[in-house]
């Protein structure tokens, strides 16, 4: 089966520095992802680089087969690639609904099947529905953040650090909708959090460094303490 | 001089010999062209008192015609109200670099709190059409709209003799503004365009160093504008807008902006090609519009040469030397 | 009393006027980072394209529809062919929006010569009301109206519609916006253009009012502007909204009790708001 994201020898700059130095990543159909390393690795920009708002100077990545590299934003995005970024991204003067609303217009037809499934999956938000997003506290942010990338047809979604700056109870609460979420929907999930990302994921890609130099199942990962060490250094 | 010590010695045989050309100028040109090139130096001047605020801290003054405008006015009335001769003109200078470094500070204190580049920039052409507005209404001093004719001293009245002080002052000018740039003040100046948070983090306070840079810019505008004045024999409002204002930064755009010299270039450049086209208005009435080239030749400059001419020179002559240093590395291998 | 309405009802036109240009300098400001220095151009083409097609027809309405279409297009070909161009470039915008100020007024210079033209009111506006022994010009009253509505119309498209939402949240992280499958450069050439046309609509309004169009008047009017902008807040609607009301009543007060301070009293008052509130009396300050 073809992979349906496959990102091979990506290379990607801003301004002048490059960034990514070969990152190599293939996701299939249902899986949930992880993407481990170090602060600064890379892994922020490459989900940046995705989404085409980091430029790519060589590389390639394909989504279903069709590249996707230089195509702007907007058009990545429709094509079934929902984004969830490191700090939320929530539009503060929108309230809860209109902010659910633009997401939604990504579909010709939106159906507000998926939106109620995310309403019974986060009942914050549903309580919160008509008040403006800057209200929110931190995580109930994060869970409208990944309710936008789940109200349209997305083929897969990629999600930055969705555990910083919250409160372990949050985290843990976020980990079970998550599991929840991967059930139906391919997850690309970035996480320094590594309790999160064994939750979540079934596989792992270790950047280093803006490279990628290992890969692996998550259970062989929990097994071998020495490459945990190695990679990630004190968890 | 350390001035001097700091330039290689081809560099000062080719400023020697252009030195020795702009002497002899005058003396095979028409007058058409002397008074021309006497505003060309005049205008640089003008053009490098905008560069230390554009280039150097990338502060974008949209007001600046009214530090030259000022200069000339100043003149103007001194010159008519006190007698035209060079103890007036001494005065006249005083009461510029005093009113320039004053308006400069006022000016300072409501720009630089925070806000940044548009901000900036907005209120600037605020406080510049303000005092342009002042100037148009209170008749009695500038008699408004229709400009302000005056007569000048006896030794600045012989095109020629003007033409060499115009150059000095060009010289003078340009000396005092590079040491300014080359001084731990404008060094300051440097760091906070490269990066403001940086200098500030580092201990500077950067408004106090752009309003220094400021005030030196004002002042140096003031100067140009009295020399200016001089020139014409008349100052008006026009001197004093927005306009006025983008002859600077045009001038400074064609040169390349934040390398003092530029301005020079850019004078040289803007003034040349205004006089060629006007010099064709018989050949077509299009060629008066002077202003619809001058917006052109901006939007232009700004799109595809944004480094200027000077920009462009040095990128060239950096170019050359590494291609020189890599090919004698190879030789040495 | 008398004069208090007489002064109210001429700085609430004024200052319909100037919101006319306040409102959409502000959204393209916050929306897009852009300040538009063209603004001021952009409302003397609306005022002559008004003068041209008014005396051609005789008709008021198809000389302000003119001005409008007329702006737009304007407006639209500055962004596409050139402030689009240089996005992300704060100097560059602000030089690149200068040049074009100076080609399209001199322009107008061309096309309609250097001198004031005249232009009258049209008769069903020219008159004036007498109320309890004040007069009341009908033009002014009509300013105030459509002024309103316009502010009304720009509120509810802010925050009703689709485009409101998209601009909403454009202003805060127009890469997000983007990022959940919309294109919003799109959006940035409609938001340009429908400020332009606004600021085509004060030029339009503004010349009868006044009698005369001449193309001085795009820089006077612009400075005001960017004044009501500065103490309003950049990029806040409700304060240039209020900031124009407010620089309009001042006006007319000034301009009756010590007309020698008329043009030194918008300065001071921006001075002093950016003195205590640099981020303006509405906040939201464009941190570029």
């Amino acid at each position: 089966m073809n992979p349906l994201l496959k990102a091979e020898d990506l290379v990607s700059y801003i301004g002048l520095y490059t960034i990514l130095q070969g990152v190599s990543v293939e996701i299939h159909q249902g899986e949930a992802v992880a993407l481990l390393g170090r602060n600064g690795a890379g892994k922020t920009t490459f989900l940046r680089t995705i989404m085409g708002l980091v430029n790519t100077r060589s590389g390639s990545i394909k989504l279903d087969g069709e590249s996707i590299v230089g195509k702007p934003t907007y058009e990545i995005a429709k094509m079934g690639i929902g984004y969830v970024p490191e700090d939320y991204g929530v539009f503060d003067e929108l309230t809860i609904e209109e902010n659910l609303k633009i997401a939604m217009w990504k579909e010709d037809k939106p159906t507000l099947e998926k939106r109620d499934y995310v309403l019974d999956l986060f009942p914050d938000l549903k309580v919160a529905y008509k008040r403006l997003a800057k209200t929110l506290s931190g995580g109930q942010r994060q869970m409208l953040s990944i309710s936008r990338a789940l109200v349209n047809e997305n083929k897969i979604i990629l999600i930055d650090e969705p555990s910083k700056g919250l409160a372990p109870v949050v985290i843990e609460r976020l980990a079970l909708a998550l599991k929840e979420i991967s059930k139906s929907t391919t997850i690309l999930l970035v996480e320094q959090n590594f309790a999160l990302a064994c939750a979540v994921a079934e596989r792992y890609y270790m950047i280093d460094e803006g490279k990628t130099v290992d890969e692996g199942t998550i259970k062989e990962l929990i097994e071998d303490t020495e490459l945990q060490r190695k990679h990630l250094g004190v968890i | 001089m350390k001035l001097l010590n700091n330039m290689d010695k081809k560099t000062f045989l080719a400023l020697g010999v252009l030195l020795v050309v702009l002497s002899i100028i005058p003396h095979f040109s028409k007058l058409s062209t002397i008074t021309l090139i006497s505003r060309i130096f005049i205008l640089a001047v003008y053009g490098m008192s905008y560069d230390i605020l554009r280039g150097y801290t990338g502060f974008i003054n949209l007001g600046h015609a009214l530090f030259f405008g000022s200069g000339a006015y100043i003149a103007g009335i001194f010159f008519t109200n006190f007698g035209n001769n060079l103890v007036v003109f001494g005065m006249a200078v005083i009461v510029t670099v005093v009113f320039c470094s004053l308006a400069a500070y006022i000016m300072g204190k409501i720009v630089l709190r925070g806000g940044g580049v548009i901000a900036a920039a907005m209120i600037t052409l605020a406080l510049g059409e303000i005092v342009r507005n002042i100037a148009e209404r209170w008749r009695s001093v500038t008699m408004g709209a229709d400009g302000l004719p005056f007569k000048i001293p006896d030794v600045f009245r012989d095109r020629i003799g003007f033409y060499y002080y115009a150059l000095i002052f060009l010289i003078i000018m340009t000396v005092v503004l590079r040491q300014f740039i080359l001084s731990p003040t404008g060094r300051v100046l440097m760091a906070i365009r490269e990066n403001e948070q940086r200098a500030e983090f580092l201990g500077y306070e950067t408004s106090k160093y752009k309003l220094i840079g400021l005030q030196v810019a004002g002042i140096a505008s003031g100067l140009a504008g009295i020399m200016f004045g001089i020139l014409n024999r008349f100052a008006n409002t026009d001197l004093l807008s927005v306009q006025q204002t983008l002859n600077a930064l045009l001038i400074t755009l064609v040169g390349g902006t934040g390398t003092l010299y530029g301005a020079i270039v850019g004078s040289a450049f803007v003034n040349a090609v205004q006089n060629y086209l006007l010099n064709l208005r018989s050949v077509h009435p299009i060629f008066e519009r002077w202003l619809l080239f001058f917006g052109a030749m901006y939007v232009i400059v700004v799109l595809f040469m944004p480094e200027g001419f000077v920009g462009l020179w040095n990128k060239y002559m950096k170019e050359r030397r590494t291609k020189k240093n890599t090919k004698a590395i190879e030789k040495g291998l | 009393m008398d004069i208090f309405i007489t002064l109210l009802i001429n700085g609430l036109a004024e200052g319909a006027l100037i919101f006319l240009m306040a409102s959409g300098l502000s959204i393209i400001l916050g929306l897009m980072g852009v300040v538009n220095f063209t603004h001021g151009t952009l409302f003397l083409w609306g005022g002559y394209s008004f003068v041209w097609i008014y005396t051609l027809t005789n008709s008021f309405v198809l000389g302000i529809l003119a001005s409008i279409l007329i702006v737009f297009a304007l407006g639209v070909f500055f962004e596409k062919f050139f402030v689009s161009r240089v996005y992300g470039n704060v100097p560059a915008q602000i030089l690149i929006t200068l040049g074009l100020q100076v080609i399209f007024t001199d322009l107008v210079r061309l096309f309609w010569g250097a001198s004031p033209i005249n232009v009258a009111r049209p008769s069903y506006l020219a008159g004036t009301w007498s109320i309890g022994g004040v007069t009341i010009v009908q033009y002014r009253v009509f300013l105030i109206v459509v002024g309103a509505l316009i502010a009304i119309g720009i509120h509810i498209l802010l925050n009703k519609t689709k485009i409101g939402m998209v601009i909403r949240a454009g202003v805060q992280r127009p890469d997000m916006v983007q990022a959940l499958g919309i294109n919003i450069k799109l959006y940035f050439t409609l938001v340009f253009a429908a400020g332009a046309a606004l600021a085509g609509l004060g030029g339009a309004l503004y010349a009868p009012l006044v009698g005369s169009i001449s193309s001085t008047a795009g820089m006077h009017n612009q400075v005001l502007a960017f004044i009501v902008v500065v103490i309003g807040g950049m990029g806040s609607f409700i304060g240039s909204a209020a900031g124009s009301v407010f620089l309009g009543l001042m006006g007319a007060a000034v301009a009756w009790y010590a007309p020698s301070l008329a043009v030194v009293a918008n300065v001071t008052l921006m001075a002093a708001v950016l003195a205590f509130k640099p981020s303006g009396l509405f906040g939201l300050a464009v941190k570029k």
